[in-house]
């Protein structure tokens, strides 16, 4: 009889332990979440290498778990596995080892034959402080509209960065909502640029950039840190990294780093960013009606982001002659969604000409988006950290 | 060339703009916060009261006091030489040190070989492990009161805006922490009250983003003319396609028009039938990177 009363307790205390026994609704719904992720990535193919590692990492993350019996097991105990990998995240030095690889991976030659494409990357960083103002009259504190702000950068790694620095108790919330716009871009971007734009913008045709040559492409890496990071020296991990990366690419004598840093080392990082910040939306610390407006602003920022570019093409165009006129369906690219919202601007383009090619024109805001919102973030650090 | 000149103008000017500023540097050490007269105050290992001096590490890394010297003697710099060797002497970055001027060095390490006088000027210096370099001194004035401590409001914060020492008499004694006790990010406070909209901040860094980009800008649009024009020059002496095209000025998408048709021309002048094979022998490197034979396991004999 003993005997049964101990297997009996036993069973019941490894009950105890079970997922089954500590689920929470809040579990529930953030594995229903993770699972969409996965199905937008899989079935939609909207960014799958960043959809995937969050989507599953986001059922790693929620797997209930008897917190108070200490298993080391979940990514906020100090210690465990998860914990380690995600102070990559914490500390913020996962972001600049994603921007070595995106500088390696980047050619900046469309911005570099036709430079004033870099003030279309300037302009629709007003998608952040829209952001950050919306966010101070909804109640949030200036760090932490700084942090939600810096999701109308689209830009994952800066935004991840900012916020662990900003305001760490966002960084799920930011995290899976920069990401999960910068995939839904082709979703966003579109009503807005037809909105925006009349039949006869749509079907302006740009002159064909120049070629570029050698010594230019490795002056902008050095000349566009000197002059970046001296303004902005808070974004100097950012800025750095990315610039650096350029080099790698464009001497041309350092093939072998330059391929490591585009492929294995930007895919390592991508995985371990990806999984973690996946995995740090555990419910009882995510689900909360701070989120829901993270979200909500994060939405409103990346359509203030495309506006502010669209319309800031329309304002340049004012200015400029008839054959050097820009069609503004490459505002949208302002964005730093790389290469995504580049290439939104190249289908809807084809959509009213077919044979009006926007991406490499769209490339050049896109890239300098890019350098635009570490930019936005290395100052959203010096005013507010 | 002339490029490069004005590059090198250009830096020469900002190298020239930042050494001229004469702003005073905060010290790496500071000494921080001194308390002469200590009757009801901190408490050292032996139970006793004593006059006390923190020392700040003001850098951002891990500093080790040992073998640097503590004075309240100008002519002798060399009066206490810290230890070496004592872990404890390691400090961490913005982290401080307490030493007790009670006269008994061998009651430790941080037990310096002199006392704080009270009735006239304490002068109290801090200097490199050289005994002559000399990294940070402090002056404080004659009569001291009981208790009260002497030093910077904000740790480490020596001089400011104008170069002024900003030592005072503190309100509050604040051995081995921090001077100024900070509940909030006082950043964020300023802009709570200054700027509750965010519209200030918004203009602001709308306008840095704007500036830093527009002077990326106007660089490669310069560079750009450099080049352009270079590379004109060079190939207006090749007489080659792009010689034409950089004379004529004519479109990449026309330049690739004429010369698919004058391609095509060429193709249909030929009088060599279409049908004639010709075979070329497939030869393939051997490499260990693509045989197979490599990246099998082989079985252990």
């Amino acid at each position: 009889m003993n005997t049964l009363l101990s297997l009996a307790d036993n069973l019941r205390t490894f009950w105890s332990y079970t997922g089954f026994f500590n689920a929470e609704i809040g579990h529930i719904i953030m594995i229903l979440v993770g699972l969409v992720f996965i199905y937008l990535a899989i079935t939609k193919e909207y960014e799958p290498l960043l959809l995937i590692p969050i989507g599953f990492g986001i059922l790693v993350g929620n797997i209930p778990f008897n917190e108070a019996a200490n298993l080391q097991v979940g990514i906020y105990e100090e210690g465990s596995v998860l914990n380690i990998l995600y102070q990559g995240v914490v500390k913020g030095w996962y972001p600049p080892l994603i921007f070595l690889g995106i500088g390696a991976m980047t050619d900046f030659s469309a911005l570099i034959a036709n430079p004033k494409l870099i003030l279309i990357g300037a302009a629709a960083q007003f998608g952040i402080f829209g952001a950050y103002i919306i966010a101070l009259q909804m109640g949030f504190a200036p760090n932490e509209a700084g942090a939600i702000g810096i999701i109308g950068g689209a830009d994952g790694p800066t935004a991840i960065f900012t916020t662990s620095k900003l305001a760490p108790h966002l960084l799920g919330a930011v995290a899976i909502s920069a990401y999960s716009y910068m995939a839904l871009v082709p979703v966003i971007q579109p009503p807005f640029m037809r909105l925006l734009t009349t039949k006869k913008e749509r079907v302006i045709r740009m002159k064909s950039p120049r070629v570029v040559s050698q010594t230019e492409k490795i002056l902008f890496p050095i000349m566009g840190l000197l002059l970046t990071a001296f303004l902005v020296p808070s974004g100097l991990p950012l800025l750095g990294m990315l610039f650096f990366g350029n080099l790698l690419k464009e001497s041309g004598v350092t093939r072998r780093l330059a391929e490591t840093a585009r492929g294995p080392l930007i895919d390592t990082i991508t995985i371990l960013l990806g999984f973690t910040v996946g995995a740090s939306t555990q419910a009882t610390t995510f689900l909360r009606v701070e989120s829901i407006k993270v979200f909500a602003i994060g939405a409103l920022s990346f359509v203030i982001a495309t506006c502010a570019g669209i319309f800031f093409v329309k304002m340049l165009n004012l200015f400029l002659s008839k054959e050097k006129k820009i069609n503004p369906l490459i505002g949208n690219a302002g964005v730093s969604a790389v290469p995504d919202s580049a290439r939104i601007s190249q289908i809807i383009g084809l959509e009213y000409d077919p044979a009006n090619y926007l991406l490499m024109h769209a490339m050049g805001p896109n890239v300098a988006g890019v350098i635009g919102s570490a930019v936005a973030a290395g100052i959203l650090l010096g005013f507010l950290y | 060339m002339r490029f490069f000149k004005r590059l090198s103008y250009l830096f020469i000017t900002v190298a020239l703009f930042a050494a001229c500023s004469d702003k005073k540097e905060n010290p790496n050490w500071v000494i921080n916060e001194v308390m002469v007269v200590n009757e009801t105050n901190f408490v050292d290992d032996f139970g006793q009261r004593n006059g006390w001096i923190e020392i700040y590490n003001n850098t951002s890394k891990t500093q080790d006091l040992g073998g640097r010297y503590l004075t309240n003697d100008r002519n002798n710099p060399k009066k206490y030489p810290i230890p070496r060797g004592d872990v404890l002497t390691s400090i961490k970055p913005h982290q401080h040190a307490i030493f007790f001027a009670d006269d008994r060095p061998f009651n430790g390490t941080f037990h310096l070989n002199f006392v704080l006088d009270p009735t006239r000027e304490n002068y109290i210096a801090l200097y490199e492990n050289d005994g002559k370099t000399l990294l940070d001194e402090i002056v404080i004035p004659a009569g001291m009161k009981a208790d009260q401590t002497y030093g910077f409001a904000q740790d480490g914060v020596k001089f400011d805006e104008n170069g002024n020492i900003t030592a005072i008499d503190l309100e509050r004694v604040t051995p081995s922490s921090n001077n100024a006790v900070l509940e909030e990010n006082p950043k964020v406070v300023s802009l709570e009250e200054t700027d509750p909209l965010g519209g200030l901040l918004t203009i602001t860094s709308m306008l840095v983003v704007f500036f830093g980009l527009i002077a990326l800008y106007f660089f490669f649009k310069l560079s750009g003319n450099i080049a352009k024009n270079m590379s004109q020059q060079k190939v207006a002496q090749t007489g080659t396609l792009s010689a034409a095209r950089s004379q004529s000025h004519l479109s990449g998408e026309v330049l690739a028009a004429i010369s698919a048709a004058i391609n095509e021309l060429k193709e249909d002048q030929h009088d060599i039938e279409s049908t004639i094979l010709t075979i070329n022998q497939v030869k393939r490197n051997f490499s260990p990177w693509n045989t197979k034979r490599q990246s099998l396991r082989e079985l252990p004999r």
